[in-house]
């Protein structure tokens, strides 16, 4: 036996990653670096901070950065809510219901998400579904239309979102020893508690976890807010999108891209060296 | 255990899962009943019934370019995906690597980094020094966006590879490319099945990364849906995108015919 393979897992390895990791050096992070090198250069190529001084000094652009960081907490918060019992009842009910709820889940997340709210569009919209339904109950006045609002953008994005909830909750819940709560409820406890008291503790990796990634992604979103919001309203994503397209304002587009970036790494860090700890 | 379930609990579960399910599904629902709409225009719900959106959609020049496009680029995308990803995935699996968190990082980090960002650094990079955006600007960042998803599902299928199979082939004098080829890859194969259908689909329904990378000229499905959307579609639209939705339908069945629903939720 030659030498050289017995003694190469390491160098095996390395050849195994070296692909993929010379592709995302090249096509991501070095494009993503020489992004944020333009957010620090003035018209006349000198160094500036000017492109961040008037992201935070501007009051329009503050406004679209709180808009979207908003809209991103209420979508966490409905899709944590909304999540949780699909999730649970997907954990531990029959691997029937549990195929039909990965099934329901898995179907619309795979639909682009063009598509996905295109159906928002004909729902929210001026006569829509949700008019029609509202408007003979008495609940809504005639030109009744949920379109062009923060209201309709948090429908339509929480549901364009939930999957990715619901399939990070899954993992979490099954995880989670099913003795546990037999054990919790043999001793007394009713359903309720032992939800509150045992499964719901146990499965705060997956609760973290998932409305971190909802929430990162709800900040990053282009499509469904640019199309339900239109143009009056505009989010982080779509901003960057008209900076960098309309205006050609790149140190400025570049400026809002390390800003959506920070925020988004902010979040997820800290998680990752948890986990690395954890694993020793 | 879920005959200890009190009757007001199951009721309450049995109301949210339902409520869940009609959101879920009624936006879909909404496009595939405008779709077979006899009006001219799109409403809901659809007046008269005719399949005249789909004749529209199968005999136009417009729709069916965009469509021819955006399948040879998911297809290219998913073959670069595969033959990327399948070493990553099978590396971060099964050996020892030398900060693995760090890497996994890397690896998956383009499922959460914003795509707007990436689309837009692409753009940078392509506009200073490949003469602007293109077909192989879109082709590579799709392979990004993609990348993550086939090793997952490697990954998750090369963790429970017998290591004996491997070993033993080794002992009995099989070369490193043959010990791949004939034992571990065949062990993969559902793995990168699922890999690949998860590419397609990605690399088929962008349109963040086609919107900055599209050089004039180039239409994807996507970005042709997007651009009728943003001004006033009409149900052609509505057909164009029931045919995407059963062609993801399609590929949901495979998914769980080969891979399983079930192992998609982490």
């Amino acid at each position: 036996m030659p030498a050289a393979s017995a003694a190469s897992p390491r160098l095996e390895a390395a050849a195994l990653i070296a692909p993929g990791a010379a592709l995302l050096l090249a096509a991501f992070v070095l494009p993503v670096l020489q992004l944020l090198s333009v957010s620090f250069v003035a018209a006349d190529g000198s160094f500036s901070l000017d492109a961040y001084a008037r992201l935070i000094s501007d009051a329009f652009y503050f406004g679209v950065t709180a808009r979207t960081l908003r809209v991103a907490a209420l979508i966490t918060l409905i899709t944590l809510l909304l999540g949780f019992p699909l999730a649970y009842v997907a954990a531990r009910g029959s691997p029937r219901t549990a195929l039909w709820i990965s099934v329901l889940v898995i179907t619309p997340l795979l639909t682009s998400v063009v598509i996905r709210t295109f159906g928002w569009l004909v729902v929210l919209g001026r006569n829509g579904l949700l008019a029609q339904v509202l408007q003979p109950l008495g609940l809504v006045e005639p030109g009744f239309a949920l379109m062009r609002t923060e209201t309709g953008v948090v429908i339509a994005l929480a549901q364009v979102l939930l999957p990715f909830m619901v399939l990070t909750l899954i993992g979490s819940i099954r995880a989670v020893d099913m003795r546990l709560e037999e054990a919790a409820r043999t001793m007394g406890a009713g359903f309720g508690a032992t939800l509150a008291r045992v499964t719901i503790p146990l499965s705060l990796p997956g609760i973290v976890g998932g409305s971190l990634l909802v929430f990162a992604l709800s900040i990053s979103s282009f499509i469904t807010p640019a199309l339900v919001g239109g143009p009056r309203l505009p989010f982080l994503a779509g901003s960057i999108f008209e900076s960098a397209t309309a205006t050609l304002d790149w140190p400025f587009a570049a400026a809002q891209s390390a800003l959506l970036l920070l925020a988004v790494l902010l979040l997820f860090v800290p998680v990752t060296l948890l986990r690395r700890e954890r694993r020793g | 255990m879920v005959s200890a379930t009190p009757r007001v609990w199951r009721i309450a579960a049995i109301a949210v899962v339902s409520a869940v399910v009609i959101y879920m599904l009624a936006p879909l629902a909404v496009v595939i009943a405008t779709s077979f709409s006899a009006s001219q225009f799109l409403v809901f719900p659809p007046r008269g019934l005719s399949l005249r959106w789909y004749t529209e959609v199968l005999s136009s020049p417009a729709y069916l370019h965009a469509a021819w496009t955006s399948a040879w680029i998911a297809v290219i995308v998913t073959a670069l995906a595969v033959l990327v990803g399948t070493p990553a995935g099978v590396a971060l699996a099964r050996h020892h690597v030398r900060g693995a968190t760090w890497w996994s990082a890397l690896f998956l980090s383009p499922l959460v980094l914003p795509v707007v960002v990436l689309g837009i650094g692409l753009l940078s990079v392509f506009s200073k020094y490949f003469g602007g955006p293109s077909y192989f600007a879109i082709v590579i960042g799709h392979l990004v966006i993609c990348l993550p998803y086939v090793i997952r599902t490697v990954g998750a299928v090369a963790v429970g590879i017998d290591r004996n199979a491997e070993e033993a082939a080794r002992l009995m004098g099989a070369r490193w490319w043959e010990r791949y080829l004939y034992v571990v890859l065949p062990q993969c194969r559902t793995g990168i099945l699922a890999g690949g259908f998860l590419a397609f689909n990605i690399s088929f329904d962008d349109a963040v990364v086609a919107l900055f990378l599209r050089a004039p000229g180039i239409e994807t499905l996507p970005l042709l849906i997007y651009g009728r959307l943003e001004f006033s579609p009409d149900p052609s639209v509505a057909a164009v995108s029931t045919l995407l939705v059963a062609l993801t339908i399609l590929i949901v069945i495979a998914l769980e015919r080969w891979f399983g629903l079930g192992r998609l939720a982490h």
